[in-house]
């Protein structure tokens, strides 16, 4: 219902200034900036394929962060994110799935429709969990066109049969793996794996926890591109060190050299000092980042991201000197807490802990529409943020198209205007007592 | 010190100045919204400061809110419609607590702490079902003048339930209420019946009295009474509803001049 008027906001990211509008994510930066290195994700992850297909290496397309990426690299394959994040391609999805259904889900079906996504039409295998419905049942549906596995995933939190039955999953898997490519997956081999992946982990992580300094060196939207759709790459864990080494405080000094963020389009044009914002919900998969750039255009700085394109699946380690890899393994990612789980405390848990650590002002939970277990989630997250973090809450559901990028735009400028007047009225009362 | 607050809304465009040192509104004006906003709001500007006696280099501070308010280019700052009408209610009703924001385009609810601060909103989605747009289309459905739609509201004793949820649904289904000969004035009840519940259902968590309503759609005869209905709490109608935004832009302008 929304009009197409030319209201004088970006039509992308409803920023004042029309056209003018720079917040255009992060991709105007220096050549040999490890940004500008990302800017080229698809381009790197699409050669690193091709070459190793040529080399015998299968391609295995995932979809989730609990799909273990190591068994897959012991079994010598490439593991690689599938998801969809372009609304173009849905049109072609709902010919098959319910119109009703999340933008992630038939986007990525709808890429198959098409064979748009290079990385799928190279794929021998997708690995298919068992976590929501949609996904679940959309897999049914792309398994009359490509090789899946299932992997089925216990709903339920803290239960030892449950870990039980996930780590046999994961062994059977390992099994499946073997034959389908005719390799042993040794521990050596699998350890080497977790320890790559412990590798990436740590140094993501280590670029993320950046955010916590008082004056970031990157933007949210800049530090969501630190990632690609194949892991492990040499090349990218190259570009994690030299960015770290670029942004991390010198020593004692406390500060980081600036210059990220200082070129980003939202900073240049921000006549304030941004709102320290936590972004819970859903993951932004590659093409899906709006929100992340309308909140940063309108007086936002998302400081942590705790979905599955943020801090979430990258937290928690394999422990690489296990007896029992498989188990170790089956531990890290059975403790993943997606919605999908019930109940989900340990996401609420690390709500609190990670608002405190990165000391947001406010929560913003973003949901793709028809996402059900996000959704009602969201009932015990607005309860935690407003009445035990005490902070403001903002619920934003949306899909992949833009036609309501104006609102969502004003929604969040009003959060960024509470906040501000929160923080003045609190040191009016402050400087009162004092 | 003259402040004036541009509205540009999705409908319409309202300005409001205000005189900081006898604390009074001392000129408004309001024009349809069109394609060329920007111009629009520069011309609805320039008139009203006209009207007042008034020329620009007396404006200390102009701000600007609503749908449009990036396009009007001669404000210095924008703010929110959330914050402005929070503070246009605050200071003509500042024991609010509860504000209801019905406009052309969208419908809000605005949590108010006792200070005037915004502690909380919630607005509509991507549906029009509870906006004034919906009551365009009733109108243009039923033949009659928008403003009419309201008092024949009041000869209905029982109004039409109309449950779709979108716009374009709701036209339909007010297409087989008149074929089924049913009143034009239960349709038109049932029609802020529906806006009213949509509301209610956005305010989620019981509304704080006192409940004050503001924008546009205050100005409907029967649109108030429903709401206390959806409410089930006592809701009065600000001064002016339509300039609430543009006042409190105006307010905010001079507080921004502090
Ligand atoms: S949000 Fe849940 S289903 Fe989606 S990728 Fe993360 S773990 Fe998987
Ligand atoms: S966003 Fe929700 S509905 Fe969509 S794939 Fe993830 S869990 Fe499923």
């Amino acid at each position: 219902m929304e009009s197409a008027v030319n209201n004088g906001c970006c039509p992308e990211h409803g920023a004042p200034g029309g056209s003018n509008c720079r917040a255009v994510g992060p991709h105007k930066v220096p050549g040999d900036s490890p940004l500008a290195w990302f800017a080229g994700m698809v381009g790197h992850c699409k050669a690193h394929a091709l070459a190793a297909r040529a080399a015998g290496r299968p391609i295995v397309g995932i979809m989730c962060e609990y799909a273990p990426r190591e068994l897959i690299f012991a079994a010598g394959a490439v593991p690689v994110c599938l998801c969809g994040g372009d609304p173009d391609t849905i049109p072609s999805a709902e010919a098959h799935l319910p119109t009703n259904l999340c933008s992630l889900i038939k986007s990525t079906y709808g890429y198959l429709v098409e064979k748009a996504n290079p990385f799928l039409e190279m794929a021998d295998l997708v690995v298919a969990e068992t976590t929501c419905d949609g996904k679940k049942k959309m897999f049914e549906l792309m398994a009359e066109a490509r090789a899946t596995y299932v992997l089925a995933l216990p709903h339920r939190e803290d239960d030892p049969d449950g870990l039980r039955s996930w780590v046999e999953e994961l062994r059977r898997f390992k099994v499946f793996l073997e034959n389908r490519y005719g390799v042993a997956i040794t521990p050596e081999r699998l350890r080497e794996a977790i320890e790559l992946m412990n590798r990436e982990r740590r140094l993501r992580r280590e670029l993320a926890e950046l955010m916590k300094m008082e004056d970031p060196p990157l933007t949210g939207r800049q530090l969501l591109d630190f990632k690609s759709i194949i892991s492990g790459l040499p090349d990218d864990l190259d570009q994690y060190e030299r960015a770290l080494a670029l942004w991390r405080p010198r020593e004692r000094s406390g500060s980081a050299t600036h210059d990220a963020r200082g070129q980003s389009p939202e900073c240049a044009t921000a006549r304030q000092q941004p709102v320290r914002v936590l972004l819970t919900g859903v993951p932004l998969v590659h093409g899906a980042e709006r929100v992340i750039e309308i909140i940063e255009a309108n007086g936002g700085l998302v400081v942590c991201q705790e979905n599955c394109t943020g801090l979430k699946p990258i937290l928690e380690d394999v422990r690489a000197d296990a007896p029992d890899l498989i188990r170790a393994l089956g531990e890290k990612y059975y403790h993943l807490s997606c919605s999908v789980r019930t109940p989900n405390r340990k996401r609420l848990a690390l709500l609190a802990q990670l608002a405190t650590e990165y000391r947001a002002e406010c929560v913003i939970e973003l949901i793709w529409h028809a996402c059900l277990t996000y959704a009602i989630e969201s009932f015990h997250v607005r309860r935690l943020v407003e009445n035990e973090l005490g902070l403001p809450y903002l619920k934003i559901e949306t899909d992949y198209s833009p036609a309501d990028s104006a609102r969502i735009a004003t929604r969040v400028a009003a959060l960024v205007e509470t906040v501000r007047a929160r923080t003045a009225a609190q040191h009016k009362w402050l400087s009162g007592v004092g | 010190m003259i402040f004036a607050g541009i509205d540009a809304g999705s409908r319409s465009i309202k300005v409001v100045l205000y005189d900081a040192a006898t604390r009074k509104v001392v000129g408004r004006g309001i024009a349809e919204q069109g394609v060329d906003q920007a111009r629009l709001a520069e011309a609805l500007f320039d008139q009203t400061l006209e009207a007042s006696g008034l020329g620009r280099s007396q404006v200390a501070r102009t701000v600007a809110t609503g749908y449009g308010r990036g396009s009007v280019r001669f404000a210095q700052s924008t703010v929110t419609e959330i914050t402005c009408h929070a503070r246009g209610v605050w200071q003509t009703s500042p024991n609010a607590r509860t504000i209801i924001e019905i406009g052309g385009q969208d419908s809000k609810v605005i949590w108010i702490e006792p200070d005037g601060r915004v502690r909380d909103f919630a607005m509509n989605d991507r549906c029009a079902a509870g906006t004034g747009r919906f009551l365009e289309m009733v109108a243009a459905r039923l033949g009659v003048d928008l403003c009419k739609l309201g008092e024949m509201s009041r000869a209905s004793a029982r109004p039409a339930v109309i449950s779709s949820t979108c716009v374009v649904f709701a036209e339909t289904e007010i297409i087989g209420l008149l074929a089924s000969g049913a009143a034009v004035a239960d349709i038109a009840a049932g029609v802020q019946k529906a806006i009213a519940s949509r509301v209610s259902t956005m305010a989620m968590r019981a509304v704080v009295p006192p409940v004050y309503f503001t924008g546009g759609v205050a100005l409907q005869a029967g649109m108030c009474r429903a709401l206390q209905h959806a409410l089930g709490a006592e809701v009065r109608v600000v001064p002016d509803p339509q300039f609430t935004g543009a006042l409190g832009a105006a307010l905010v302008a001079a507080d921004q001049a502090d």
